[in-house]
């Protein structure tokens, strides 16, 4: 008895649980209005629209873990996105694996020089990133030369996105390993717990032995990484690689995160809960057209919804406090 | 101590403004002068784009730069830091500061640049816009790049012809405030009360963004929410390319046409199955650029101010005439829009 | 309480911090000598006449930069604003449309701007929980949205009659009003920061919140105050540019959030909290404004003229750091 009221507390407890409920009453609420939404079809569709917004999450995960945060991300996106649909538009390059590489090598570079100016420049992350935004953003420009890479000059690379193993489109088998592996390091590794420690409380984990400034650059390097990677995916699915590829993004990265109950101010948020996040954020941007909103107050009932969700997460946060003190007391 | 020190920092740099200042509009006269004397010999000629690096953006602005340059004059490209009127207004602001002799402006909002394009007419600049229009007075003509008539005609007629002369069909469209889109979309909403196309249901109007995401969103929401889709007509280049990878990923019979760039949009042109697009159509955006400059060149030599009726030779183009543009200002038309098919799409996807 | 994180205020010597502002605020001064007359060599058309006239619609980001320097020595950030410039001026000019008087019209800017402002400070301050950077986020969609809605389908909206905004574009000689304004509203926030309990207050909780609070500071109250101001700038942003655009639209202010944290940041302000000051700040958002006119007027690249602010907004805070680290260095040898 006792033991099943605490694995049930341990449930309802969770950030993510919550989510899941405001997850299912908003699939439930669509598919009243289109019965459309809930086939495997719809779904597998969404997600791989959404793919690049769900990967780099988890990036920004591990980033806001740490008490930072990268507003950069999709600058990087661009900038890596841009030179794949160049090297491919010009022929220098057009092995779809090598470009993979490049890519990430190249948003592994990126996110490195931002973590180590962050880490060891010591400049704060949001300005360090903010200029890196306006950086790779206009790199991007610059590498493009006022020149798309279209369907046509990305020959075999935007087959990628077509492919399908066992049923599932490629890209969104990347985003489940990515996801998977993820989850193991976060949860049962050193370096997993190593990020989670930093975040909450700087000085115990130096103290502690862990090198701070090292974790710091690991995690930015894994977001550019990530980000490296997205530039490739996005150019593979829209077929189309244009200087301002996802501009402004980062916010619905840094929205999906913070929906899914990681804390901008480091140590807590769950791999979970940034899938649960961005998987919100993909759902009402599938839905809105859908239930048939007005397509000029979309923005605005998208507003409204996120506003309201994380409301509603910190008015069951603090439900959820006050009962667990209330157990205490008793 | 220390607040003398700051404040006999902060006067220096108030003293060093007013000395550079001062300083230059002392020189300023000779600048100016010199400025003159060099415009005696050439005139210059500025082109304010949508935004940079965009393809379409800078084939007009190649063209324009082409025929200055041949025609002796000197060119200027500008593009927007991003694609708002604001950032087009900081860039008429500097042109005004660099005493140009004319301005063709490709406008991102119609009306807020009135302030700033009257303050160059007011400084004896010529303004002119081309590609998007803005509103009548804060220009002297608008080069149209095909008649808003036309293009809505040849859409319908386009819809008419792939559907087979009925069933549902859509617009994807840019964004809901996208003053061409809108503006095309009317005229098509028009041209479809005849008789002629009442077999036709236009089910709905959605909105892109031109952001290719959302309009790939946008496409399969249409193509879920209407399963009997016969067509979607996209008057927008970023749309139409969205749109054309969704129905030919998904094998879709569902067909498009619309307004987009060939060069984009070679993989998804042809008549069979296989491609998703049978035929569309757009203007040849480097000849807009072209008729922009022989535009500016004609206002700023006096040949013509921008009136009615007025005729002039665009070089090798031929001769153009300023009509009336139904918003109390005036236009100049490029020609009918060019249809793109797979007869001709290899011909044209390296140009532009 | 080493002070090794700079949070901590009681035991970081007061005259450390001020030499050290001041030096920056110095270098700043030099920097923005050596800006004017860069920008004086590579560009003919660059003097004041030109600066003055070109400036107007840079200052309007300036209007914003002075409160949000106080949200960021707060410790907190806010997005919103561009979409709070955008709602203003499309009400402004809706307002100015249906021909109400000029004042009436002013006031609807400055109150749509205000009630935008206390909006988030409400939500902020009831959910204190909440991170400044998603509410002002999730605001700022909703903010846009309103104004997207309330244009309609033609998505832009333009003066009928501008005689009203033509009056407050004017000049004195050849200074628009906007300067003058921008300086006393300079002065009076820069005196409030420094030389008032409430300044005090504001640097107080952005060192440290908590103990803010449990020395009495109402810190929520402050909070509220602070973002409203930050909504009644940006009224004011948006009423000196529509007098620049006669118009708005969906775009309108895109971007100011960011350039106003620009400013702000290259002027000594971190935004971590607790630290800066308004005239660095100030000075600053000068350099900025002389830089991004003069390198307009050599017709640059407008995505380098990004890729070169964004590098000074990085070397601003990187170069002090590093040559900071160098001097412990030193010192460290030395003492050895």
């Amino acid at each position: 008895m006792k033991e099943n009221k605490s694995i049930l507390k341990k449930i309802t407890g969770s950030r993510e649980a919550s989510l899941l409920i405001v997850l299912i009453i908003l699939c439930i609420a669509i598919t009243a209005k289109s019965p459309s939404f809930m086939t495997f079809k719809s779904i597998t569709d969404m997600l791989k629209n959404n793919v690049v917004i769900m990967i780099m999450a988890l990036g920004m995960l591990g980033v806001l873990l740490v008490g930072g945060i990268d507003i950069s991300v999709a600058s990087v996106l661009g900038f890596t996105g841009m030179i794949v649909g160049m090297l491919m538009k010009y022929e220098v390059v057009t092995s779809t694996p090598l470009l993979f590489v490049i890519a990430v090598a190249i948003g592994l570079v990126c996110g490195c020089v931002t973590g180590l100016v962050i880490a060891y420049g010591k400049v704060l992350p949001i300005i360090a990133t903010m200029g890196f935004m306006y950086i790779y953003r206009g790199l991007a420009y610059v590498i493009s030369n006022s020149e798309w890479a279209s369907a046509e000059n990305l020959g075999t690379f935007k087959d990628f996105a077509l492919g399908k193993v066992l049923g599932l489109n490629n890209v969104i088998w990347v985003m489940i390993i990515i996801y998977v592996i993820f989850f193991i390091v976060m949860k049962w590794t050193k370096i997993g717990r190593k990020v989670y420690a930093v975040g909450s409380n700087r000085e115990a984990a130096a103290i502690s032995g862990i090198s701070t400034k090292r974790i710091d650059v690991l995690v930015y390097t894994v977001m550019g990484t990530l980000s490296g990677l997205c530039g490739a995916l996005a150019v593979s699915i829209y077929a189309s690689a244009q200087p301002n590829m996802l501009y402004a993004k980062e916010m619905d990265v840094i929205a999906a995160c913070v929906i899914g109950g990681v804390s901008m101010q480091g140590g807590r948020g769950s791999v979970v809960g940034a899938f649960l996040g961005s998987l919100i954020l993909a759902i009402i941007a599938k839905a809105l057209p859908l239930v048939g909103i007005e397509s000029i107050a979309q923005n605005t009932v998208k507003g409204i919804i996120i506003m309201a969700v994380i409301i509603l997460n910190v008015l069951a946060q603090r439900a959820m406090d006050r009962s667990n003190l209330k157990g205490r007391e008793m | 101590m220390k607040k003398k020190v700051l404040s006999a920092l902060l006067c220096t740099a108030m003293v060093a403004t007013l000395a550079a200042g001062c300083g230059s509009s002392g020189g300023d006269s000779k600048d100016g002068e010199a400025a003159k004397s060099d415009d005696s010999g050439k005139k210059t000629y500025a082109i304010v784009t949508k935004a940079a690096g965009n393809p379409y953006n800078e084939k007009e602005a190649e063209g324009f730069q082409e025929v200055i340059e041949a025609e002796g004059g000197e060119c200027i490209v500008k593009h927007p830091e991003a694609a708002t009127a604001d950032a087009q207004v900081s860039v008429i602001q500097s042109l005004i500061s660099q005493g140009v002799d004319s301005i063709a402006i490709a406008a991102n909002d119609e009306n807020a640049l009135q302030a700033a394009l009257e303050e160059a007419m007011d400084a004896g600049i010529k303004v002119s816009c081309l590609d998007s229009k803005v509103n009548a007075d804060s220009r002297m003509t608008f080069v149209n790049q095909a008649g808003t008539k036309e293009i809505g005609q040849a859409l319908m007629d386009a819809v008419l012809d792939i559907t087979g002369g009925e069933g549902q069909w859509a617009i994807l469209s840019a964004t809901s405030q996208a003053a061409n889109q809108n503006a095309w979309i009317e005229a098509m909403k028009e041209v479809m009360t005849d008789e002629k196309y009442s077999k036709l249901e236009l089910v709905e109007v959605a909105y892109g963004d031109d952001e290719p995401q959302k309009s790939t969103d946008q496409t399969l929401a249409l193509l879920q929410k209407y399963p009997d889709l016969k067509l979607i007509c996209a008057p927008t280049t970023v749309g139409i390319n969205a749109a054309a990878k969704v129905l030919q990923d998904e094998g879709s019979d569902v067909k498009l046409t619309g307004l987009g760039l060939p060069s984009e949009m070679a993989e998804y042109i042809g008549d069979d199955d296989a491609h998703s697009c049978p035929y569309m159509y757009l203007w040849n955006p480097i000849d807009v650029g072209r008729l922009g400059a022989y535009t500016s060149i004609a206002l700023v030599n006096g040949d013509i101010t921008g009136a009615e009726g007025e005729t002039f030779t665009a070089g090798d183009m031929g001769e153009y005439t300023i009509t009336d543009a139904g918003d109390g200002g005036t236009e100049i038309i490029l020609g009918p829009p060019f249809k793109f098919e797979p007869s001709n799409i290899d011909e044209w996807k390296d140009v532009y | 309480m080493a002070g090794k994180s700079g949070r901590s205020i009681s035991n970081v010597p007061e005259k450390a911090i001020r030499k050290n502002i001041l030096s920056w605020e110095g270098m700043l001064v030099v920097v923005f000598i050596l800006m004017v007359i860069f920008c004086r060599s590579i560009s003919p058309n660059f003097h004041l006449e030109n600066v003055l006239r070109e400036m107007p619609k840079y200052l309007a980001e300036a209007f914003i930069m002075l409160p949000m320097a106080y949200v960021l020595i707060l410790g907190e950030i806010d997005i919103s604003v561009g979409a709070t410039v955008c709602l203003s001026a499309t009400m402004t000019c809706m307002a100015c449309n249906k021909e109400l008087p000029f004042i009436a019209v002013v006031l609807v800017c400055l109150l749509v701007g205000t009630a935008c402002g206390l909006i988030n400070g409400l939500v902020l301050t009831n959910f204190t929980e909440l991170p400044p950077m998603i509410v002002t986020l999730a605001t700022q969609i909703i903010f846009r949205g309103i104004a997207e809605i309330s244009l309609g389908s033609g998505g832009s909206v333009s003066l009928t009659n501008t005689d009203g905004f033509r009056m407050i574009a004017g000049k004195v000689g050849i200074i628009p009003y906007i300067f003058f304004l921008v300086v006393i509203l300079a002065v009076i926030f820069a005196v409030v920061l420094a030389k008032t309990t409430f300044g005090r207050s504001v640097y107080a909780i952005g060192s440290n919140r908590l103990a803010a609070y449990y020395a009495g500071i109402p810190v929520q109250r402050i909070r509220l105050i602070i973002y409203t101001a930050l909504g009644f700038m940006s009224g004011l942003a948006a009423l000196f540019l529509t007098s620049v655009l006669y118009g708005a639209n969906t775009t309108t202010g895109n971007g100011f959030e960011m350039d106003a944290i620009a400013m702000a940041v290259f002027g000594g302000i971190s935004t971590a909290g607790g630290k800066g000051r308004l005239a660095g700040g100030i000075i600053s958002a000068f350099v900025i404004i002389m830089l991004r006119i003069g390198l307009g007027q050599i017709n640059m690249n407008p995505q380098l003229i990004l890729v070169i602010l964004g590098a000074l907004l990085i070397l601003a805070v990187l170069l002090p750091n590093i040559a900071g680290e160098l001097k412990v260095k030193k010192k460290a040898a030395n003492t050895k």
